[in-house]
């Protein structure tokens, strides 16, 4: 909650000067925050102005359509989704509630050692091991695994850390009544931490929709709607699209290109208005729950 | 739980082979329109037709040529409906890692194949199906018809040559009025055929690039403190005409958005001395030039060929294939896509060259092609 | 959004020795199946630091030290002939691969980008928690993960379509016209170190703004209250309770901003202007980083029949993820060392 009792009258006009000069830079980086986000979303939108229509829908890439493009990067959404989600919060849980001494310090030291890697060093080792060597070729599962990796170590330290944040007396509260480990957990704990871990599950995955590096080496791309094929089977995404834009003629490619940005900034407010969802859900019930 | 499945199909599936498309019915095909064991040009039995199931042909690389590939997808489906043909574009030098790591079927490429390339894949080739060109667009408004020589340009991408009044350029250029404005090189950033051509063009008119930079789909350019970089040929278009000054290598593909852009077409001298842009004309002297001595793996530069008419930056467009193809259908349709783009009735047809300001290969060259094209095997 | 805090910074021992108690069959089941997947990453970062390794080995034993002391990163000549052999390894003639330039790159645009990035987001953070009402506070909750979440690609597209003709045009000829060493030079088009630097920096605030405003809502509202009780203006309060709370928190987060702006390939492949091999001799001029370089080049390595440039990119590769490692480790000692006025009164209560 903000505190701000007025500012007393004697208070020397210096200092009044400088909290009002205070509160003016705090405007200017404000604004210069505010300013580049309205100017992405503005230019964006403007240019895909002239290919906005059913056709983007109906229409697939070799005709000035995305649909190929939307399903799969819903496709790859939904799998990333399955996959970091599934071993994200599983090992984010692990590391806060069952871990001890040593396994937990290395385990912890070697998921944040792999949230440092560059996802074009991600992409590049997918490729050279999965694509190539395994001979998976341009593959859903390619792509998929490269994006989890890049994000599961997110999703374990949203997760652990949302399980740490929690009152003790909720531990203290079911340790009393004698609840085993894994009821606590999932009785508790686990709905109680649930808009935090929800919320950077969520972060993580609109982190994936925007990602290009890793897939350019794993994905490939290609004009047919995507299919469940895991391996051998190239995958279109919207991100792609944008990029490649610059090789593609006509003015109408670069609209449709436009479009597919816009269209990836639309997936990203509906993933973060359903975690605030989520999040406002379960505030309600853990405020019903904390004594 | 999912890991084990994931785990399960993982183990399964390495080095699976790359099978046709797996939503198809044993298909009563049309009647193909080619008997489906004759070739279409009566010299060479290429063995083209229909598959007998609906098979994807899946390309990468050139940007150049990634138009006219877009343009044959319909046409190539209503002949042969057995056969799509799935192009994307990525630069030359993608085509052709891909296509040798495997990961599409064949790739599209400015470039033709290294030496080196060739003894560590056997089996591979580079296949011309049409010929295309290259522009040198500028930013200069009012100015047409430029005249512009290749040790000029080498001289401006090194930076030696930095002012569009230079004396190099008015001494080339009498009575024309250039302003004393700074040049601004585009390049492209993407390993691309049609740096490897213009940089073929750089090396044979100026020894300082030729024993320097040399020629490739990517190479170490000189540092110029004002160059741009672009991505792709529509990319370089974009850049130039957001940038006054600018001087840009184009591919003939996109000639047409370049000069809708407000760019001018330089004049570029040929080996005869002779000033020369790109048309229909000046192309087909200069492959006929080179046509008569093509090495027989048709590794070929085609650049600043004699003639009086010949266009000096001038080059094969490649398909990069290899002879041996993991199936018999997959193998059928590549070779019946080849085919097809090269003859005078479906991809090589004039009217269809000229959308995109391709030329067809020459009559002596045609054969080349089809004997490589009947190489494909699987 | 919640905080990414360092968990190290939120002591659980007390609540943990409360539930050390036995654990049932189903608790082992369980444990065991959680415990597979706290090891994946583990076992995921092995395989890869393994084919980094094994895709650099040919480079690192082709380059020697020579990489970290030459500039120049010359894929040589691969339609010439000949072949360069050293220690056993072939490699294109006049192949040469050096990191120094890439290095430069990769340092100054992420520094610049940081400096740029930390006081803004920090200053906008206090800002959002401290004046804003609830509603708006909420509002531009999603706004800054709005921005975390845009595509790199686009942040580079608008970087060379946009901000940089409009910036090249005017706020970097009023830089250059003060004619400070560096800072002076042709402006260009907008491609370039400055506009690479401001871009990142756009990138870097959502996070590290986020995470500051938690840390923000998180200071303890005794301490405020005391503050005030004092008579200190509110922006004072900030000064001397705010920033000193907060101070460990804000460089875990700069930290974060940091990796993610050394790691930043496409955005920076767009915008910088992909001179390999040189200093930008202006802010102005362009550029290369690590991770751009291996982007850019990678096709065309592939085509290398030597194998030897995929080699020297993973070599590239190797050394961006060092640098990140040690970077990242070495700024949590620099935060752990200044977490002394980071009192848990008020958390977990």
């Amino acid at each position: 909650m903000a505190m701000q009792p007025a500012v007393n009258a004697r208070v020397s006009r210096r200092r009044r000067l400088k909290d009002w000069a205070f509160w003016a830079a705090g405007g200017v980086a404000f604004i210069l925050i505010v300013a580049p986000a309205i100017s992405i979303i503005v230019s964006v939108v403007h240019q895909a102005l002239p290919a906005l229509g059913w056709s983007l829908f109906t229409q697939r890439t070799n005709g000035i359509g995305l649909q190929n493009a939307i399903l799969g990067s819903l496709l790859l959404l939904a799998g990333v989704a399955i996959i970091a989600g599934s071993i994200g919060i599983s090992a984010g849980v692990y590391l806060a509630e069952f871990a001890t001494g040593r396994s937990e310090k290395v385990l912890r030291f070697f998921s944040e050692v792999l949230a440092g890697m560059p996802s074009i060093v991600i992409g590049y080792i997918a490729y050279v091991s999965l694509v190539v060597s395994f001979k998976w070729g341009y593959s859903l599962l390619a792509a998929l695994i490269a994006l989890s990796v890049l994000i599961t170590p997110y999703i374990i330290k949203t997760t652990e850390v949302a399980l740490r944040q929690l009152p003790t007396t909720l531990r203290e509260g079911a340790a009393g009544l004698g609840m085993s480990r894994t009821s606590t957990l999932g009785r508790v704990l686990i709905p109680a931490a649930l808009p935090a871990i929800m919320s950077g599950f969520t972060v993580a995955l609109a982190i994936s929709t925007g990602e290009l590096a890793p897939l350019l080496f794993t994905a490939g791309f290609t004009d047919q709607n995507p299919n469940l094929k895991f391996f051998h089977q190239q995958v279109p995404y919207l991100t792609n699209v944008i990029y490649t834009d610059l090789s593609l003629p006509g003015k109408r490619a670069h609209a449709t290109a436009a479009a597919a940005g816009m269209l990836s900034l639309v997936i990203l407010i509906i993933l973060i208005i359903i975690a605030r969802i989520i999040a406002g859900f379960s505030r309600r019930r853990t405020a019903r729950m904390t004594v | 739980m999912i890991l084990a499945a994931v785990a399960a199909l993982a183990l399964a599936a390495c080095g699976s082979s790359n099978k046709s498309s797996s939503s198809t019915t044993t298909a009563t095909t049309a009647p193909s329109s080619s008997p489906t064991s004759s070739s279409t040009n009566g010299t060479v039995n290429m063995n083209i037709g229909n598959p007998s199931s609906s098979t994807t042909v899946t390309e990468a690389g050139s940007s150049l040529l990634y138009p006219y590939l877009q343009l044959l997808v319909s046409p190539l489906h209503s002949a042969y409906s057995n056969v799509t043909l799935a192009p994307a574009a990525g630069g030359s030098g993608k085509g052709i890692s891909d296509t040798i790591a495997g990961t599409v079927n064949v790739g599209g490429s400015d470039a033709y194949l290294s030496n080196s390339e060739f003894a560590a894949n056997p089996g591979l080739m580079n296949v011309p199906i049409a010929v295309s060109s290259q522009a040198v667009n500028y930013n200069l408004p009012g100015i047409t018809n430029l005249k512009l020589t290749g040790n000029v340009l080498a001289e401006i991408y090194q930076g030696k040559i930095t002012k569009w009044n230079d004396s190099a350029i008015t001494a080339l250029n009498p009575g024309v009025n250039l302003p004393d404005k700074t040049i601004v090189p585009v390049r492209r950033v993407d390993s691309s055929g049609d740096t490897f051509i213009f940089t073929s063009f750089l090396s044979a008119t100026n020894a300082t690039w030729s024993s320097g930079p040399a020629f490739g789909t990517t190479v170490t350019w000189p540092a110029v403190s004002s160059e741009v970089t672009a991505s792709g040929n529509p990319g370089m278009v974009q850049t130039c005409h957001a940038t006054p000054g600018c001087i840009a290598y184009i591919g003939i593909s996109a000639e047409s958005s370049a000069l809708s852009a407000g760019l001018g077409e330089a004049e570029l001298q040929n080996k005869a001395g002779n000033y020369v842009q790109p048309n229909q004309t000046t192309v087909e002297s200069a492959v006929n030039a080179g046509a008569t001595s093509l090495p027989s793996n048709l590794a070929a530069p085609l650049i600043y060929e004699p003639g009086a008419q010949s266009y000096p930056i001038v080059n094969f467009e490649y398909i990069i294939v290899k002879s041996s193809q993991p199936s018999s259908n997959l193998a059928m349709a590549i070779r019946t896509f080849l085919a097809f783009s090269i003859s005078p009735t479906g991809g090589s047809a004039p009217a269809f060259l000229a959308k995109n300001q391709f030329v067809a290969l020459p009559q002596s060259v045609v054969p080349l092609s089809e004997s490589a094209i009947a190489k494909i095997s699987g | 959004m919640t905080a990414v805090l360092d968990p190290h910074l939120i002591p659980l021992r007390s609540a943990r020795r409360i539930q050390l108690s036995e654990l049932t069959k189903r608790d082992r089941v369980v444990r065991g199946f959680l415990l597979v997947a706290a090891i994946i990453p583990t076992a995921a970062l092995a395989f890869l630091a393994y084919q980094m390794l094994k895709s650099a080995y040919p480079a690192i034993v082709f380059n020697g030290w020579h990489f970290f002391t030459s500039k120049s990163f010359d894929l040589g000549n691969q339609y010439g002939s000949g072949v360069e052999v050293h220690d056993g390894y072939k490699a294109p003639a006049g192949a040469h691969y050096g990191i120094l330039s890439l290095l430069f790159g990769t340092l100054v645009s992420s520094l610049i980008a940081l400096l740029l990035a930390v006081p803004v987001s920090v200053a906008g953070a206090i800002l959002l928690v401290e004046k804003l009402p609830r509603f708006l506070q909420s509002t531009l909750g999603v706004f800054l993960e709005l921005l975390a979440g845009i595509p790199s690609v686009i942040y580079g597209l608008w970087g060379v379509y946009t901000l940089g003709p409009l910036f090249s045009r005017t706020v970097y000829k009023w830089i250059a016209a003060l004619h400070i060493p560096w800072l002076r030079g042709p402006t260009g088009a907008g491609e370039g170190l400055l506009s690479a630097s401001i871009v990142l920096a756009i990138m870097i605030i959502p996070i590290i703004a986020s995470i500051t405003r938690e840390l923000v809502r998180g200071v303890p509202a005794i301490s405020k209250e005391g503050a005030v009780a004092l008579g200190l203006t509110p922006s004072e309060t900030v000064r001397t309770v705010t920033l000193p709370y907060i101070r460990s928190g804000v460089i875990a987060a700069a930290i974060l901003g940091w990796a993610r702006a050394l790691g930043e390939t496409i955005a920076v492949l767009i915008i910088s202007g992909n001179a390999l091999g040189v200093y930008p001799k202006s802010i102005f001029d362009a550029f290369t980083t690590m991770a751009a370089t291996i982007a850019a080049l990678l096709d065309s390595a592939l085509t290398d029949t030597t194998h030897m440039a995929t080699a020297a990119l993973a070599e590239v590769g190797l050394v961006l993820l060092a640098f990140t490692l040690i970077t990242n480790f070495a700024g949590r000692l620099v935060a752990r060392r200044f977490s002394d006025a980071g009192l848990p009164v008020g958390r977990g209560v």
